[in-house]
């Protein structure tokens, strides 16, 4: 259809003008490429093989062009972007400082790598994998794992648990006792129940149809005109097109703040559980709001958790609810992850923050979400009342609000998720504190 | 399917955009301002065979960006804006139904004889963007925009990647449609999901970032002509002083130009207090921003100052 079928498909790097040959390109590809991939980024040989392809077209006459090169190929995500300008500032620029201060807000800067004073382009990027520069994702301060068994708080109380457990089988104690007082083998247990729990968000009609015998208030004339041309005849059975039901969203954010620390460690199992089987989008904060979907979408739990602990690099320190909802519901929520979504809050609500402030965030998740429901351990004990300045403001938005402290309750989170949780009167009454809240 | 079928670009678009620097000053042309870091995406974009995904706040122009390069390749742009649940029934192609029903009825009425090729003949073919950017006859590439992907459902985004890769489709009744200028793929994200890996391995990828005031009144000055003097470096102090609060919806680019557009109808050719207040709906769009902007006062929005 085409009028000249020229010169359509060569290859454009056969007659390329000559050019003066800066750099190597291939060798400084695969070199650079190396270094990015020490420094944990994703790359690819076919990468390289792309970087080298661009260099031959875009010659890098100056750093800041070669820069930009190299990160339009090899860059792949924003968060990506700092990792890159350090690499690229230690191998090109021969210092550690990032190369664009400030490009990415919010974003750790790169902290001082051990800086080779390579000089630019005409070397070879030598050895570009001797130094670890930038912040890469899983090298440096290792923050410690939330999950391995704790000491102290299993301590006290031990003595008369014991007798109960005498009393029970190890399943129903499993299913009943709080995680806080759980040795590192029964959490380990308890996170392979509480990942395996069937999660299910209620249904919501979706934009596709499906075309159904039965009447509905849309004709569907293409299956109906497909069919009739299939059967031949005049007077064709009428199709109807009929909305697909579809789960909603489901998002979790989970509290990892030191005052969390018993409960998080398996409260981020049922996360994982959540987002390799039900698709959910989870987050966890403390002062920081860290994504951590695409680390627990492995299959193994332990892998999964492992790096998620890398990946959130805040994990048991204060929390800052207020901050972190404002993000979620800024950087995401809005986006649409939180849009009819269905929203669970793991926190006890502890933070040193102004309450209106966790009041105002609050109000603006409700108008995005479906249905928000907060999960807070403390509730189990009998004497508890939603009285935390943060708690006490964020619950008049939640439609249900369970402890989850044990397996059994985790159980009635994931009744809560599918829509069967506590009427939300019953929140608003323990809002106030009238009633003492029961565990189970 | 990993090997992309376009080859690189072809001799005509070689001569229209020889280097990076060329294709600035034509993107300057059609009135889009880029930097050096957008400028290299899309001429690698160009260039290269890989699509390009663009991703960058709302409103910092990622549409925009495509529109100007089919404008300065002087070549067709195809765009699909994907939602949740598209098929190929809205994004490849589609017979038309009620029209061969016609077409049947038509001859019937008239006493002449319709045979099957003729109701599968492509005037009874829908197409949509997709077929329509593969179809195109050239002489150059059509630029394809796939504007926020990340709607669309994994299982479209990797139709599309596979189609797109193969350069081809083939229709049952039509067979294989083949392209002679694959497109130039565009993909902007909002990220409200995570993209495949399969697809980020595939692209090359800007983030576009935030521009200073200096170039965000530089490219209202563009747009809106009648804001010459001093107003477009005016609204645009003011809108960078905006984004330093903590809006849940900051003003992007094109609320600046609407924003401007608006003072210039109103006749006004200095920015003060009252006329921001007047026209605060035009830049600030949020319940809750508007009471933040509106406890910070007019006055500091426009000079800085309190009080």
């Amino acid at each position: 259809m085409a009028e000249d079928n020229g010169p359509a498909q060569n290859n454009s790097a056969t007659d390329q003008p000559p050019q003066p040959p800066l750099v190597e390109a291939a060798a400084l590809s695969a070199a650079f490429v190396t270094a990015i991939r020490r420094a944990g980024l994703a790359t690819s040989p076919d990468r390289a093989a792309r970087l080298a392809e661009a260099l031959h077209l875009i010659p890098p006459a100056r750093l800041e062009q070669l820069y930009w090169t190299c990160r339009v190929v090899l860059v792949s995500a924003r968060e990506e972007v700092p990792v890159f300008d350090a690499v690229f500032a230690a191998v090109f620029r021969g210092n550690a400082a990032p190369a664009r201060p400030g490009s990415v807000p919010g974003a750790a800067a790169a902290p001082p790598a051990p800086a080779p004073p390579a000089p630019a382009l005409r070397t070879r990027p030598a050895a570009p994998g001797s130094q670890t520069p930038g912040p890469a994702p899983g090298t440096p301060q290792r923050p410690r794992l939330a999950f391995p068994g704790r000491d102290g708080s299993a301590e006290d109380g031990r003595t008369d648990r014991e007798a109960v457990l005498a009393m029970v089988s190890a399943d129903e104690h499993l299913q009943v006792t709080s995680f806080a007082e759980l040795s590192a083998e029964e959490v380990a247990e308890v996170r392979r129940l509480a990942a395996a729990l069937q999660l299910a968000t209620p249904l919501r009609l979706s934009r596709r149809t499906r075309t159904s015998a039965h009447n509905t208030a849309s004709l569907d004339v293409r299956a109906t005109v497909r069919a009739a041309r299939r059967s031949g005849t005049d007077a064709p059975a009428l199709l109807y097109a009929r909305r697909r039901e579809q789960r909603r969203k489901l998002v979790l954010l989970c509290d990892v703040s030191g005052s969390m620390d018993p409960y998080s460690r398996v409260f981020v199992s049922f996360l994982q559980g959540a987002v390799t089987r039900a698709g959910a989008e989870a987050f966890v904060f403390s002062t920081r709001l860290t994504r951590l979907t695409r680390q627990l979408a492995l299959r193994d739990p332990d892998q999964a958790l492992a790096r998620a602990a890398v990946s959130a690099p805040d994990w048991a320190s204060g929390t800052r609810i207020a901050e972190c909802l404002r993000r979620f519901v800024d950087e995401h929520g809005r986006r649409g992850l939180a849009r009819g979504a269905v929203v669970v809050v793991f926190s006890d609500g502890w933070a040193y923050e102004d309450p209106e402030q966790v009041a105002a965030q609050m109000a603006r998740l409700r108008r995005l979400a479906h249905r928000i429901i907060w999960v807070n351990p403390r509730k189990a004990a009998p004497q508890y009342r939603p009285l935390v300045g943060g708690m006490a403001a964020a619950l008049p938005y939640c439609d249900a609000f369970v402890s989850g402290h044990s397996y059994r309750a985790l159980a009635q989170v994931a009744a809560a998720i599918r829509g069967e949780g506590p009427p939300s009167q019953d929140t608003h009454e323990r809002a106030r504190g009238k009633e003492p809240a029961h565990a189970h | 399917m990993t090997a992309a079928a376009r080859a690189g670009a072809e001799e005509d678009v070689r001569r229209r955009v020889p280097d990076v620097g060329s294709l600035m000053a034509a993107l300057d042309r059609t009135n889009y301002l880029a930097d050096v870091g957008l400028a290299t995406a899309l001429f690698l974009a160009v260039r290269l065979p890989q699509p390009i995904l663009l991703e960058g706040e709302a409103g910092v122009g990622k549409t925009e960006a495509a529109k100007a390069l089919a404008e300065l390749l002087d070549t067709p742009l195809y765009r699909l804006q994907c939602y949740e649940g598209i098929d190929a029934g809205e994004a490849l192609y589609e017979w038309n139904h009620q029209r061969q029903l016609l077409g049947i009825r038509l001859a019937e009425v008239r006493d002449t004889e319709v045979t099957e090729t003729d109701l599968f003949a492509s005037q009874y073919l829908l197409r949509r963007p997709l077929l329509q950017a593969l179809e195109h006859p050239g002489p150059r590439p059509a630029v394809l925009l796939l504007d926020e992907i990340d709607r669309a459902d994994a299982e479209f985004e990797a139709f599309t990647f596979e189609l797109l890769a193969e350069s081809a489709v083939t229709i049952p009744e039509l067979g294989t449609i083949r392209a002679t200028h694959p497109p130039i793929v565009i993909l902007t994200s909002n990220r409200t999901r995570d993209l495949h890996d399969a697809l980020t391995r595939r692209c090359l990828y800007h983030w576009i970032d935030y521009p200073g005031p200096a170039r965000i009144a530089e490219i209202v000055r563009r747009r809106v002509p009648a804001s010459s003097g001093p107003l477009a470096l005016q609204a645009a102090a003011v809108i960078t002083r905006l984004r330093t609060l903590d809006l849940a919806k900051p003003p992007g680019i094109s609320e600046a130009i609407d924003w401007v557009s608006a003072l210039a109808v109103l006749g006004v050719e200095r920015i003060d207090p009252g006329t921001t207040e007047q026209t605060w709906g035009s830049i600030v769009k949020n319940r809750d921003d508007l009471e933040l902007v509106g406890s910070r006062g007019a006055a500091w929005l426009v000079d800085g100052t309190d009080g």
